[in-house]
């Protein structure tokens, strides 16, 4: 058996397009949950930031009409009496700190006070949102001990552990990690005992579930997932 | 020595346009901030023009929105803490991203305010201290010694802004071959970062 290194970092090229700008939104919000724990992707972004802006320093210059200089000159007073007038930013509702800066869009107070569904006796769900390529963006919530199916994916799954941990047949995953898996990975996730896993989540294509009874729910999923992104349409 | 040279300069203009940053943060100084639009407003219309080559509008609402921003934020800028290319840099891409969720053909429900403006702001975040990273001047080399297909592929990835599938399709490569050769250059510019 060929034993594969834990990945628990977005892989370099995968930073090298967040740095870029090029990644779909609802994968840059994983990337971007897994910075705020992780040091050292986020010393290699400035590095990559850095390339990026080497590379800009590099095209050849294109100029510009100086009626454009001139417009934005003339509005320059009336920006700073604009940004004067603006409604001071202190008085904005915070969320509980320990949610990701890049989640406060949707987790206004805390998770607890999410509309969690249940998804089965052990995971509930809450879907955040969707995203402009139609991949759906949910948190899980595995209670301590519990375990989702087994499944694979029709598409790409990206999954930032946000507390908890959980492990699978590749190793353990804490607070912070960040984990993609593909249409050909099968992984049956189950939380550790101490408390219950919240999890980012980012699906590109309905799950499969293999196992012998979960498997006849494939239909429904798959129907159910083309209606989505035909409405997206 | 001719390098020499080119590279001295570059770090002079560079602490100068600094200090125009100071200058448009504590006293509003528009002079400070024509020497500031000169140098970096062509830079990011040439930025637009490389994805969207041909796109003069889209180009000049991109110079209009960043430079907006410099004047706005030039007070969150912190040489300490961040390149002022870099930082120059961030808030185009950030711009770039903004434009493209409003204008996409489908809307996402995503605000990337919320992803990308923490790091234009460098006051804040958990990791405040400069790191000791590669110099802005070894990677310059860096990117001169590069084989023209790893160059180009930077290229692409990060001035237009193009997904690594599109990159695949469009040179007529496996998808885990453009992957590795995005990795294999920013290995060879001595990048990258243990993990």
């Amino acid at each position: 058996m060929i034993m594969r290194t834990l990945n628990k970092h977005p892989a370099y090229e995968l930073l090298a397009s967040y740095s870029a700008g090029s990644l779909p939104l609802s994968q840059a919000l994983c990337v971007s949950a897994h910075l705020e724990h992780c040091h050292s992707c986020t010393r290699q972004l400035q590095q990559l930031n850095h390339v990026g802006s080497e590379l800009m320093q590099e095209l050849k210059p294109a100029s510009l009409s100086s009626d454009l200089k001139t417009r934005l000159f003339d509005s320059l007073d009336s920006l700073d009496e604009a940004a004067l007038n603006a409604m001071p930013e202190t008085t904005t509702k915070q969320s509980d700190p320990s949610v990701p800066r890049c989640l406060q869009q949707f987790i206004v107070d805390n998770y607890a006070d999410l509309a969690w569904k249940r998804v089965s006796t052990d995971i509930h769900s809450v879907e955040l949102c969707r995203d402009a390529n139609g991949a759906k963006v949910e948190l899980l919530k595995i209670k301590p001990g519990g375990s989702a199916s087994q499944h694979t994916h029709l598409g790409d799954e990206y999954t930032v552990i946000l507390e908890g941990s959980f492990s699978d047949e590749s190793g353990l995953y804490q607070q912070g990690d960040f984990i993609v898996k593909d249409s050909r990975d099968r992984h049956k996730p189950v939380a550790t005992l101490d408390k219950p896993c919240i999890c980012l989540a980012v699906t590109e294509g309905p799950i499969q579930f293999t196992g012998f009874f979960t498997r006849l729910l494939n239909p429904l999923l798959r129907r159910s997932y083309a209606l989505k992104q035909l409405s997206q349409y | 020595m001719s390098n020499m040279v080119d590279r001295n300069s570059s770090s002079e203009t560079l602490s100068e346009l600094a200090h125009c940053m100071s200058r448009v943060a504590n006293e509003r100084d528009k002079s400070a901030f024509a020497a500031l639009f000169d140098h970096y407003a062509p830079q990011i219309r040439a930025f637009s023009l490389t994805r969207d080559p041909g796109a003069d509008l889209v180009a000049d609402e991109l110079v209009q929105e960043v430079m907006t921003r410099v004047w706005l934020k030039a007070d969150r800028y912190n040489k300490r803490l961040a390149n002022l290319n870099t930082w120059i840099f961030t808030l185009a891409r950030n711009c770039r991203i903004d434009y493209l969720r409003r204008n996409g053909r489908h809307i996402s429900d995503i605000d990337p305010t919320y992803i990308f403006d923490t790091l234009e702001d460098n006051s804040s975040g958990p990791f405040q201290q400069a790191q000791q990273n590669r110099s802005e001047e070894g990677i310059r080399a860096g990117l001169k010694q590069l084989p023209r297909e790893q160059a180009e592929i930077l290229t692409q990835v990060f001035m237009e802004g193009k997904s690594h599938q599109k990159v695949s399709e469009e040179l007529k490569l496996p998808l885990g071959t453009v992957k590795s050769r995005v990795r294999l250059a920013l290995k060879k510019l001595e990048v990258l970062i243990e993990r």
